[in-house]
């Protein structure tokens, strides 16, 4: 077999987070010739789903004082709470460092369908959307309330008046067609300012509904603009029904981006690309067309082209996160929302900005994702709870608190119990994609918790690079199956 | 192909160290070809697909090869999921690739249920008289040891070659815990993209 360092490698991409693996999947079957390393052992980057084991691995080197904090992740820690029995063997776990859900309308999707990678994924149904609602006397308890995901459910919801239902119809017709003509002009002269004004101004909304259209677009600081708002809720309308009713957004099962990322480097593979995982870059040599670089598996290898991210400069922003896992299958957040829907496994709550607090203070809105154990996440009768705020030397606490306001609020017998806790830090990084030479590093993962399209921008520029000189009709992301099979029949009895 | 996508679809893997003729095997079994000149290693394709009889019921049977992914021993948990069966293939003349097979093992059990069907296959069988460096009864003894099923074969010769692909059909078959995880189209509870859609939407809402 041809040793590494015997080829002139197109292009050496590190690390397999979503973004690499996309982009190896892309430039390998256009018939470029990769090499595709991580310094970890295990797929995905940023993105990656780890058992309870690696999660504990995991931990260890972000914590260890050795490694310099070049990745993305921080301040890490799990407890196990006291008296807390049910946790299964660890891999029984799959816990997402990152998860996202993915809209229907998402060019995420359609780029894994044209390039027929999709079929080695299994996408879930991402169901209800709930807004946290605090007990109004301190003897009550909090609840979640449903926001309506179609119009039916607007009329049939109880708790919200005839005049603000209304409103919300007409809002919501509006955004449907926010980009006409005679919709621009109403929207326009808002568009930088904050969509909760522009919703209560334009369509006389009530902090109720601000709070429902807000956590409908899961903004991280609750403060999003009316030109981003619109364009999320819109993408979020349209994407309901698309690929069945009742739902707007998927979720890949067994850990989310994790495994786009492992199904995008076997694609790769299929075309050509070759893998090394737990091998680094360890010392960086720029020739005049190629650049050689000493790997740690003792390696010398050149290529035209590396595609790594930053060292990254940790200015505090990005956001904080908490995973649980709690025993209790939460039934009441996985409802299909419509007869005829598959079964939800996924669930988001919303606590809208300032609920959080002690006593009045501002804080970020939380947003948790409950996974059920169809997610392959977790064994059966135990849930995935993923929490994400932005990172504030408090937001640790904040996030203890949401996770116990949540679970006080699910209607079962007793108050589910948490069995496991971790947490952890994500900073924000590198926002651009950023060419030097021979070098070409592209931005960190978004800390967006939707899929966000544009991030697959800067990976179509990096092929489109490579393929100046291709054959006009090279199409980004469109690849025929490479499954072969025989008409012939075989007969076992 | 809607209909040929919801025919029961078994999913079989071939692992082992680069080299051994997992390809060969598979090219051997499926299109009765061999290629002596084709070496190197495995791209291009993604999984054979082979349709089959079995006790009177049309199956759909998607054989896996590594894709190279195995030369670094890179292959993913995603590569694991869903599979019924796993050929682990090692070359009776190169005795390091018997050494890694125990890795193997451990790499599939870590990765699958405990249900799953195993065969251990040694392979180049042709070079028995004058090359071998693992015997038969080592090999028996692995396959025994993890609970796996045994053969040898030559894809130079044919010799044996539908062997381990039958055995391991039939044992995925008479698995209840296995047959019953054999479906059609798409995965229950998950979502088809590209569906039809329809109700529930906002966008009929005038």
């Amino acid at each position: 077999m041809e040793s590494l360092g015997d080829t002139l490698w197109d292009v050496v991409i590190y690390g397999t987070g979503l973004q690499q693996s996309l982009l190896a999947l892309s430039l390998s079957r256009s018939g470029k010739k990769i090499l595709h390393l991580d310094p970890n052992d295990y797929y995905g980057g940023p993105d990656a789903a780890l058992s309870l084991q690696e999660t504990e691995a995991w931990v260890e080197h972000i914590s260890h004082p050795a490694n310099p904090a070049t990745g993305v992740f921080r301040s890490s820690s799990i407890t196990k709470p006291d008296g807390a029995t049910g946790l299964s063997f660890p891999r029984a776990y799959s816990l997402a460092l990152a998860p996202q859900v993915i809209h229907a309308r998402s060019t995420l999707l359609s780029q894994l369908v044209s390039s027929r990678a999709y079929r080695q994924v299994e996408f879930l149904a991402v169901g209800s959307f709930f807004v946290f609602n605090p007990p109004s006397t301190p003897d009550e308890k909090p609840s979640l309330a449903r926001i309506p995901s179609t119009r039916e459910d607007v009329f049939s919801e109880p708790t919200i008046s005839m005049k603000a239902k209304r409103g919300l119809i007409k809002f919501l017709k509006f955004v449907l067609d926010y980009e006409g003509e005679s919709q621009r002009d109403v929207w326009t002269p808002h568009a930088d300012g904050q969509l909760t004004d522009f919703l209560q101004k334009q369509f006389n909304l009530d902090a109720q509904l601000q709070a429902y259209v807000v956590a409908l677009t899961l903004s991280l600081d609750g403060k999003i603009s009316t030109k981003d708002g619109l364009a999320i809720i819109y993408r979020h309308l349209t994407s309901m029904g698309l690929f069945g009713p009742g739902f707007a957004a998927v979720y890949p099962k067994w850990g989310g981006l994790s495994e786009i990322a492992q199904v995008a480097c076997r694609a790769g593979a299929v075309g050509g690309a070759v893998y090394m995982l737990g091998t680094s870059i360890q010392k960086l040599e720029t020739r005049e067309s190629e650049i050689e670089l000493h790997l740690s598996s003792g390696d010398v290898v050149k290529t035209q082209l590396l595609v790594r991210n930053d060292e990254i400069t940790d200015d505090g922003s990005g956001v904080s996160r908490m995973v649980a896992v709690v025993r209790s299958t939460l039934k009441e957040l996985f409802e299909p929302l419509v007869e005829g829907a598959p079964l939800p496994a996924v669930a988001v709550v919303a606590f809208p900005r300032g609920l959080v607090g002690d006593d009045g203070t501002p804080t970020n809105p939380v947003y948790l994702f409950a996974h059920s154990s169809d997610t392959g996440e977790c064994p059966v009768g135990q849930c995935v709870l993923y929490l994400t705020t932005l990172r504030t030397s408090d937001s640790k606490k904040f996030l203890n608190k949401a996770l116990n306001c949540f679970l006080e609020s699910i209607n079962e017998g007793q108050k589910p119990q948490s069995l496991y806790q971790l947490y952890y830090e994500q900073a924000r990084g590198a926002v651009e994609s950023r060419a030097e030479g021979l070098i070409h590093n592209l931005p960190d993962a978004s800390l967006s918790l939707s899929f966000d399209d544009s991030t697959l921008e800067p990976m179509k520029a990096v092929w489109e690079k490579m393929l100046s000189d291709a054959p006009a009709e090279a199409e980004y992301m469109v690849f025929p199956d490479r499954d072969v099979g025989q008409d012939e029949e075989e007969l076992y009895d | 192909m809607e209909c040929e996508d919801a025919l029961p679809t078994i999913k079989i893997l071939l692992i082992g160290s680069s080299g051994v003729g997992k390809s060969a095997l598979l090219q051997r079994y499926c299109d009765d070809k061999f290629d002596p000149e084709a070496s190197a290693a495995t791209i291009g394709i993604d999984f054979q697909v082979r349709k089959m009889t079995i006790g009177g019921k049309p199956y759909r049977v998607n054989l896996f090869d590594t894709a190279g992914q195995e030369r670094f021993r890179t292959l993913s948990t995603s590569f694991y999921r869903g599979s019924h069966g796993v050929l682990l293939v090692y070359d009776i003349s190169n005795r390091a690739t018997f050494l890694a097979m125990e890795r193997w093992f451990l790499e599939v059990e870590t990765n699958t249920t405990e249900d799953i069907a195993l065969h251990l296959v040694g392979t180049k069988l042709d070079k028995a008289a004058q090359g071998r460096e693992v015997s038969t009864e080592e090999g028996c003894a692995l396959a025994k040891k993890h609970g796996a099923l045994f053969s040898e074969v030559s894809s130079l010769t044919r010799e044996n070659v539908r062997k381990p692909f039958a055995d391991v059909i039939n044992q995925i078959m008479q698995t209840p815990a296995l047959a019953a995880s054999i479906h059609g189209g798409r995965p229950p509870g998950t979502v088809t993209l590209g569906g039809d859609g329809g109700g529930g939407s906002w966008g009929c809402a005038c």
